[in-house]
């Protein structure tokens, strides 16, 4: 009797391999476990911290950015993996040109139909190229997704009422920087930046609903992971950048411009939230504004971590400064005209 | 990672939002309106890894492990930094961070503009409730004539509790999350007794008296009354 139990209780662990391979998993939880305990054990004194203010500060702004990111990144997850388990490739390339040229601004409105935050986009675009669409094309969705959708556009005008030009220049802006970003890609013609990203999955003799919950489940932990540490970012320079620094950038008009673009980047804010706050920096030009609604969904603390994450490192050294800068060139000229 | 650690991850984390939706702490957090949002959010995401811990369970540990290398050939680099997810779900557990207090109120505050231009409030024998945001746009819109005279009652907490002649009551207002809050300011004077705790949460009720030259609306209160923080502290 005994001498059964080993075979019962591990099937398939009796080689070496086997074993070894178990043994890793084991490992793997070694760490959440020592978290858990170190937690427990450091309560009192974690308690006794948010006693000052500031800490408290951070810990609501952290859990408060994640907590709100949260919904929106199941919902680009859901999408994500409903395309993997269900869109077959000929269908999405029907939808998208093959041109680039064709496909960056068929891929730009496309973006504007889906309401949703920036943190949802990323695992879209990143499903997109493994289904064939121009990397390109799903970086330009990656853009104008988040920033020109109607819930966006709807929240603009509400935080700026009886200035429609306001909304009009931040569509227009968005539209043209992610737009530009796209071609300006195309011509870089880095494919080798995206190609992890855009390497085609091996087709699947599992089922659909199988691979919906795989990739469901992939999709969420590298994406929340670095959702994490942007939301930790993001508090950490509200807690820290006093309001006597930003206000001293107010007054000049072109560091006000610079300066609203960098805030929107350490900010990170959600797109459906950012006009409202650019309402309040009433110290600063339309134009600085402008900026700061431009940028700030295409390129922020929260969304480099994020990127860098999904599609590696030496793409997001490259993407997230052209988009900065694309974005911010954007909204200084349409800014100058409209405003 | 393999199938059973994700899976455990996720049913975690959407425990984690289906708590604080449930017990209405997530009103400290985010905008009231997200609440069935988070719900609809943390049940998917607890079937997705109640599904996922199940399946790994009945496959058994060596089968399970291999489905997750196969898997991980489509992905590199990957979701090992999920197990960050588990800081807030902790966080969250262990202490619950509080709402936005005063100590931010400084870098925060709204300066009200011109564009609002209000009717002025009907006369009534009851006090009227403004809410901070509202009494400060209405102070800054032609001197604050559209409530001159009114009895109005004001509910926030307390910023400064040292101020001029009196002390500063203060309140958020949020459009999205705790990230995006901007803080409406009064000074309350008249109230009588030792200057209020800060953080304290009270009701004045008073009058209107102008703008201080620091650029905050004046209170003159006739009553006030300590309250217990609200489950909704936002505007």
């Amino acid at each position: 009797m005994v001498s059964e139990v080993p075979t019962k209780t591990r099937p398939g662990g009796d080689s070496p391999d086997g074993r070894q391979r178990s043994r890793s998993a084991e490992l793997a939880l070694a760490p959440i476990a020592g978290l858990l305990i170190l937690a427990v054990l450091a309560r009192p004194q974690l308690v006794s911290l948010l006693d000052r203010p500031a800490v408290a500060n951070w810990a609501t702004v952290f859990v408060a950015v994640t907590v709100q990111a949260l919904p929106f990144l199941v919902l680009g997850v859901t999408v994500s993996a409903g395309i993997a388990a269900y869109v077959s490739p000929a269908t999405l390339s029907r939808l998208f040109p093959d041109r680039p040229v064709y496909a960056v601004p068929v891929a730009a409105l496309a973006g504007a139909a889906l309401p949703g935050c920036e943190c949802g986009s990323v695992p879209i675009a990143r499903r997109l190229m493994s289904r064939g669409v121009t990397p390109a094309a799903a970086l330009t969705f990656l853009l104008a997704a988040p920033a020109i959708n109607p819930v966006v556009m709807v929240a603009t005008a509400v935080a700026f009422p009886g200035q429609p030009e306001v909304v009009a220049a931040r569509f227009l802006a968005s539209l043209i920087a992610a737009v530009a970003v796209g071609l300006i890609w195309t011509a870089m013609g880095r494919s080798d930046l995206t190609a992890l990203a855009a390497r085609p999955a091996p087709p699947s003799p599992r089922r659909p609903a199988e691979v919906f919950a795989q990739t469901a489940q992939h999709d969420f932990l590298s994406a929340g992971g670095y959702l994490v540490v942007g939301a930790a970012a993001a508090a950490s320079l509200q807690t820290a950048v006093p309001r006597s620094v930003v206000d001293a950038f107010a007054e000049s008009p072109v560091l006000s411009v610079l300066a609203l673009a960098v805030l929107a980047v350490v900010l990170a804010l959600c797109s459906e939230a950012d006009a409202f706050v650019a309402a309040g920096l009433k110290q600063f030009s339309l134009t600085a504004r402008l900026a700061f609604l431009v940028v700030g969904p295409m390129v922020d603390v929260k969304l480099i971590a994020l990127q860098a994450g999904t599609f590696g490192r030496a793409f997001t050294l490259r993407f997230a400064p052209l988009t900065f800068v694309c974005a911010l060139a954007s909204a200084s000229l349409v800014g100058w005209w409209l405003l | 990672v393999t199938p059973l650690v994700g899976g455990t991850t996720l049913l975690l984390v959407g425990a984690m939002l289906i708590r604080l939706t449930v017990t209405d702490v997530y009103q400290r957090y985010v905008r009231v309106g997200m609440g069935p949002w988070l719900l609809v959010a943390g049940v998917l995401l607890a079937v997705l890894g109640t599904a996922a811990v199940v399946t790994a369970l009945r496959k058994g540990p060596a089968e399970e492990h291999l489905d997750g290398e196969e898997h991980d050939h489509d992905h590199e680099h990957g979701d090992r930094v999920g197990w960050l997810l588990l800081v807030p779900v902790l966080a969250l557990l262990l202490v619950v961070p509080p709402a936005l207090g005063s100590f931010g109120v400084d870098r925060s505050r709204v300066t009200p503009g011109s564009s609002a231009v209000f009717d002025p409030l009907p006369a009534a024998a009851e006090p009227r409730d403004l809410t901070l945001l509202e009494f400060d746009q209405r102070a800054f819109d032609r001197q604050g004539q559209s409530m001159r005279g009114a009895t109005l009652r004001l509910t926030g907490f307390v910023a400064q509790s040292a101020d001029g002649a009196g002390f500063r009551l203060a309140r958020y207002q949020i459009a999205c999350c705790a990230a995006d809050a901007v803080a409406a300011v009064a000074r309350v004077h008249g109230a009588a007794g030792a200057a209020p705790a800060r953080d304290a949460w009270f009701v004045v009720t008073g009058t209107f008296q102008g703008v201080g030259k620091d650029g905050v609306p004046e209170f003159a209160a006739t009553a006030v009354q300590q309250l217990p923080a609200p489950v909704d502290p936002y505007e």
